[in-house]
């Protein structure tokens, strides 16, 4: 997957304000139920777990199943403390792990 | 006249000047694959027996209703199965009603509700016949000719006659939204312009602005000669497709790209490439808001917007459909055909080239009529070719003034 992950979080919160993160990433969330023309299994191939932590902190994370539509879009929320970094991981079956960053500054 | 293909070195200035009027473009040879391969995955059924929009060899009605010289004896049990069964054609509750048949599950409202034929005073004959060729009796009729066209054998049409015969009591629907009449009308409402919603948005942001970039084997990019897309780009696509008389056809966005990439960057971008897509949709895109206008009034323009009318018309594949007896308002546009719902023209190309979620993939006009015609068991062209062009022009000015909204969001 060449795509890079959408994330949509605001560039800036006040201290102790909760804020709207919004993640998606292009993945065709192979299931491993169907079928190729020929009649053969096509291997499951998903992601299979998100992770979300702030300035090395976990905040949100969770496992995805493979009845789950392709590009798996995940909305949550947090409370910012103090300015820093959320990281943001998705673990394919195939072992690889996507990363990014977002900066946010507390004003 | 430019001729394109040999145009690398300081075609800035020469194209700027002539943009308005003439964009180089290469002239020879297809803007798609040749041959033409259809998609892997797509139906392979042989249906060169059926007319198409290049050649007209579906057989003939009968001249009069068919004599039964004996009874039938169907069997209406394995008439219920056949009026239910998808791989012939959709079945019959792709169109009706028809009491319990299917276990009366989203059938659509094309044609009447059959649930009380068997009271309807009909004789075998007259059944017989509809389900044969009801062109016999209609001739506007939008029902295939299941039997002239080899669909159903004269046996199964017997079945179905027996188990038309049966039906003498409304459906019984397991919820409200399976009757086609009370199931309300589908509206898109998700915003096809949000990254987080509609993945073809991916194109506009990424992909296509680094095409635009990329320079070709001719050492030149898009960027050579428009360096401000945005500004440049906001109506024109609006505008297209237009008869184009160095090709002699009719000219859509699709084409253009693959032509004129070919004459000024040297890419290789044939129509339904990826490449081809992703700047198509931009090139849209950048028309947003902008209201459809087409040129039809020009003598070539006008013969080709008549052709494009006349193909609309015209019956084609097994199925024997034109685009108009589905999407006419005045045939069965605003109906269900089974659970989906048929459009009228208007509103069918504002949103094109649109992300498709039940393929995960963006298609453009072309890419659609192909499908079409596959659906109703037809042989689909190449996206370039000239019946498309005209086909697309006709439907571009049954749009006129719709605004685009590119890409577009559907099933």
């Amino acid at each position: 997957m060449a795509e890079k992950p959408r994330i949509r979080i605001p560039k800036q919160a006040a201290k102790n304000e909760v804020v709207e993160i919004k993640t998606l990433i292009a993945h065709l969330m192979e299931s491993g139920q169907r079928k190729d023309p020929s009649g053969r299994i096509v291997p499951r191939k998903i992601i299979n777990r998100f992770a979300c932590s702030f300035n090395g902190k976990p905040v949100f994370e969770c496992e995805l199943e493979p009845a789950i539509a392709a590009n798996p879009y995940l909305q949550f929320s947090a409370r910012v403390e103090e300015s820093g970094v959320f990281s943001f991981s998705w673990t394919d079956d195939d072992g690889s792990v996507i990363t990014a960053e977002e900066k946010i500054t507390v004003v | 006249m430019i001729l394109a293909a040999s145009m690398a070195g300081g075609i800035s200035m020469q194209t700027r000047a002539q943009n308005a009027r003439q964009a180089p473009l290469a002239i020879d040879g297809p803007a798609s694959p040749v041959p033409w391969v259809r998609y892997a995955g797509w139906p392979t059924r042989d249906t060169s027996k059926f007319n198409s929009l290049t050649r007209l060899v579906s057989p003939a009605p009968p001249k009069a209703p068919l004599k039964l010289e004996k009874g039938l004896t169907g069997d209406p049990a394995a008439g219920q199965k056949l009026a239910a069964d998808r791989s012939r054609g959709g079945s019959c509750l792709a169109c009706h009603v028809m009491g319990p048949a299917g276990g009366a599950d989203l059938p659509g409202n094309v044609g009447p509700d059959l649930s009380e034929i068997g009271n309807a005073g009909r004789d075998e004959e007259w059944l017989f016949n509809y389900v044969n060729d009801a062109r016999v009796y209609n001739s506007d009729t939008v029902m295939p000719p299941w039997g002239t066209h080899g669909i159903f054998s004269e046996s199964e049409i017997g079945d179905i006659v027996a188990f038309l015969k049966t039906l003498k009591s409304p459906a019984k629907f397991k919820a409200a939204l399976d009757d086609p009449m009370k199931r309300p009308a589908p509206i898109e409402q998700r915003d096809n312009l949000d990254a987080l919603i509609n993945p073809a948005m991916w194109l506009i942001e990424e992909r296509a602005p680094a095409l635009w970039k990329a320079t070709g084997p001719a050492g030149a990019s898009c960027a050579s000669c428009h360096s401000n897309p945005v500004q440049a780009f906001r109506t024109w696509a609006a505008a297209m497709p237009r008869w184009e008389p160095r090709l002699n056809k009719v000219l859509g966005v699709e084409e253009f790209v693959a032509r004129h990439a070919k004459a000024t960057t040297g890419q290789s971008w044939l129509m339904q490439s990826e490449e081809n897509t992703a700047l198509s949709t931009y090139l849209r895109y950048l028309a947003n808001g902008a209201p459809m206008v087409v040129d039809v009034a020009g003598p070539e323009a006008k013969g080709a917007y008549q052709r494009g009318e006349a193909l609309s018309t015209r019956k084609i594949g097994a199925l024997n459909f034109s685009c108009a007896d589905c999407h006419g308002a005045d045939k069965s546009a605003s109906k269900w055909i089974r659970g989906q719902w048929l459009g009228e023209l208007r509103g069918q190309l504002d949103h094109f080239p649109t992300w498709r979620t039940s393929q995960q993939s963006v298609w453009d006009i072309r890419k659609r009529f192909q499908w079409c015609q596959v659906a109703i068991w037809a042989d689909d062209l190449p996206p370039d070719a000239p019946e498309y062009g005209d086909l697309e022009l006709y439907l571009a000015a049954q749009n006129t003034g719709q605004k685009l909204s590119v890409p577009g969001i559907r099933h």
